[in-house]
This record gives structure tokens, sequence and C-alpha cells, in this order.
């Protein structure tokens, strides 16, 4: 072994990856090398220096410098974990709010005459209003939405008015119940109630 | 506490108090900021490590002066680049007196290139071995241990010249 094959292995056995049949080669050179064998007193010294480095003194008030650094927690975000914590719920919660919605922009929106009921035949509409003449008789509920109901004939059933006016004439006969609906709630109320008698018919 | 041996890392990095403490605060931003993106199978201390060595490096190479310090910055705030200089104000290190020996080190270390920089304050100041180092730096065992090597022979050549027998030097 030469001085120059001798270098990379002190640098291993430094390193502490030096093997063991290397490192009884590196000895023998070691030993019959003077030149070599103070390269490595030297480079031993030297790491021996920089290990002695003293560590810098940390600055008082550092780790409140880094929490001050750190963003705020913000109420909002406790707010999305929430949600992120319980899907389901906020799943729920949306597609109420969307149903809510629909519902509304359906009571804004819908300004049109609407007439239902069963026996339809009898009733006369123009314009906007709704006439059942005198002298028939409508057998069965009637809803009219979004318009005037004129009632000069029988009506055998339920009366039900939806944002709009009532005219009884005195030959008017009604036998169910009169119901008149004007906020945007109640009609909501109604749609439910409406819903619920369909479901459990 | 890792505040503590980053602080460590980056003073010894950047030779400048004031800028450790910035890149501490950053490191420990961007951990936060990360936390989701952490990796588990890796040591967090790796990690931490690794975001605190590409800063100081950043660091490092936006100090090589490519500009005339005379020239205003082209933010347009009419600073120039001597306001970016170290300041003279003692570090906490210069307030207690060092030895001429430290002082010499702590020349050596600050001399170093950039490359053999963060591998030999690794490697002796925080006595990382070499794989870990090479996880922090992202580089593969070998070249920590051809940067350690040449680190190892340049600090000898700067301090031992100083320390050692001159005879050292001719082999």
């Amino acid at each position: 072994m030469n001085c120059r094959e001798a270098l990379p292995w002190i640098h291993e056995y430094l390193d502490g990856t030096l093997e063991g049949p290397q490192s009884l080669e590196l000895k023998k050179h070691l030993l019959s090398c003077p030149a070599c064998r103070d390269l490595l007193k030297s480079m031993e010294r030297t790491e021996g220096l920089i290990r002695t480095m003293p560590k810098p003194v940390v600055p008082d008030g550092l780790t409140s410098r880094i929490m001050g650094g750190l963003p705020q927690k913000k109420k909002k975000t406790e707010w999305l974990k929430w949600i992120q914590r319980h899907p389901a719920i906020s799943v729920a919660s949306v597609f109420l709010l969307v149903m809510l919605g629909s519902f509304l922009s359906l009571w804004n929106q819908d300004t049109d005459l609407v007439v239902k009921g069963s026996d339809l035949d009898q009733v006369v509409i123009t314009g906007n209003t709704v006439i059942v003449p005198a002298g028939k008789t409508v057998n069965g509920d009637l809803m009219v939405k979004g318009g005037t109901i004129k009632v000069d004939g029988d009506l055998k059933g339920n009366l039900t008015v939806i944002d709009g006016s009532i005219n009884l004439a005195s030959t008017a006969h009604i036998s169910g119940q009169i119901k008149e609906v004007d906020r945007a709630l109640d009609w909501l109320w109604f749609q439910v109630n409406e819903i619920y008698s369909l479901a459990t018919r | 506490m890792y505040k503590d041996k980053i602080y460590h890392l980056a003073f010894r990095m950047l030779s400048q108090s004031q800028t450790a403490e910035d890149i501490v605060q950053e490191t420990f931003l961007r951990v936060y900021r990360n936390l989701d993106r952490y990796d588990e199978s890796q040591k967090f201390s790796t990690w931490i490590y690794r975001i605190a060595t590409n800063l100081c490096i950043d660091q490092l190479r936006k100090r090589k002066p490519s500009y005339s310090p005379d020239a205003e910055m082209p933010d347009g705030e009419g600073a120039d680049w001597y306001s970016l200089l170290p300041s003279e104000e003692a570090t906490p290190e210069d307030q207690i007196m060092l030895s001429e020996t430290q002082l010499q080190i702590r020349e050596a270390i600050q001399s170093l290139p950039e490359k053999y920089k963060s591998v030999v304050i690794l490697r002796y100041l925080h006595d990382m071995s070499l794989q870990e180092i090479g996880d922090v730096l992202d580089m593969p065992v070998t070249t920590v241990k051809t940067r350690v090597h040449r680190g190892r022979e340049f600090l000898r050549n700067k301090l031992d010249g100083d320390f050692g027998d001159k005879k050292t030097e001719t082999f």
C-alpha cells in the first residue's frame, strides 16, 4: 500500500466505516510510514477541535418569537373541523337548506293561477278569477293559488286559497272548511301536510 | 429542544444571530403549515432538519454578491444592498470572550464552501451519522462521505497549520 491509497482509507477509518481486514492493512502501512501517521493524527486533532466548538447561546425570547410567528387559530377553522368530523349532519343540513330554498323560490316565482280539485268540470275560469257558478255543485276539495275564488254555487268539500282572495256570494254553500294561506311558512306547512297525508293514505 | 438545535445549526451555517433567529422562526412556521404533509415513515428530526438546512442553504446562496452594494434594490424603496450586510452588532457569542483558538475554528467553519459546510456542521456539531445526513440533505451516502472527506481536509489545512506540527503538511 502506498500513501495515495492510504488517504481514502484514513478517511474511512475516521468515518468509522473501515472493515476489519482493511484496517489491518492500513495499520501496517501507518507503522511503516510516519508521514501518514502524522496525517491521521492531524486529522484527528482537527476533528477534535471542531467538536469542541461551544454551542451558541440561544437568545431569550426565541420561543415567544416562534409562537408569535405562527398563525392564530381561527374560529372558522374550528367550524370547518366540526364539519369534517360530522359529515352526515353537515350533508343533511345542506340538503334541508336546499329544499327550503327551493320551496321558497317556488313560492316567490309562482304567481300564476293554479287550480286543483277532483271535480273541475263545474268550475269556470275567467282571467285570474275562478268561479263556481250559481246553481252548480262541485264535489270534492278545491284549491286555488294566486287568484280570486268567487263562489256563487255549492262546494261539497274544503276550500283552500293560497295567496289570493275569497269572494262568497249569499247563495254560496260550502260544506267543508275554508282555509286561507298567505305566508311562505304557512305554504310550506301546507305542503308538508299534503305530503304527509299522501304518505299515510 | 428542536428550537435550540435548529438555532445552533442556523447560527453555524450563517454566523449571524439575527438571521439564525429568522431561520428558526420560518422553520417552525413551515413545520406548522405542512404538518399534514409530514411522512410518518421518516424521523421527525430528519424532517425538521431538512426544512432548516434548506432554508439556510437558500439564505447562503442569496448572499452571494452578484450586485454592487451601492445599487438600489429592485423594490424601489431606496434601500441599498448595504442594508442586507451583517450588522456590526455583537452576537451573543461575541459577548462572551472567545479564545483565539475558538475564533480560528469559527473562522475555519465560516470559510467552508457551502456544500461542505452543511455536511460538516451536521456531522461534527449535531453528531449525525452519514446515513442521517444523507436523509436530511436528500443525497446518497456516498456523496455525503465525499463531502465529509473534503471538508475534513479543508479544515485540516486551515487549522492544523496553526495548531499542529508543520511536518504534517508534507507527506
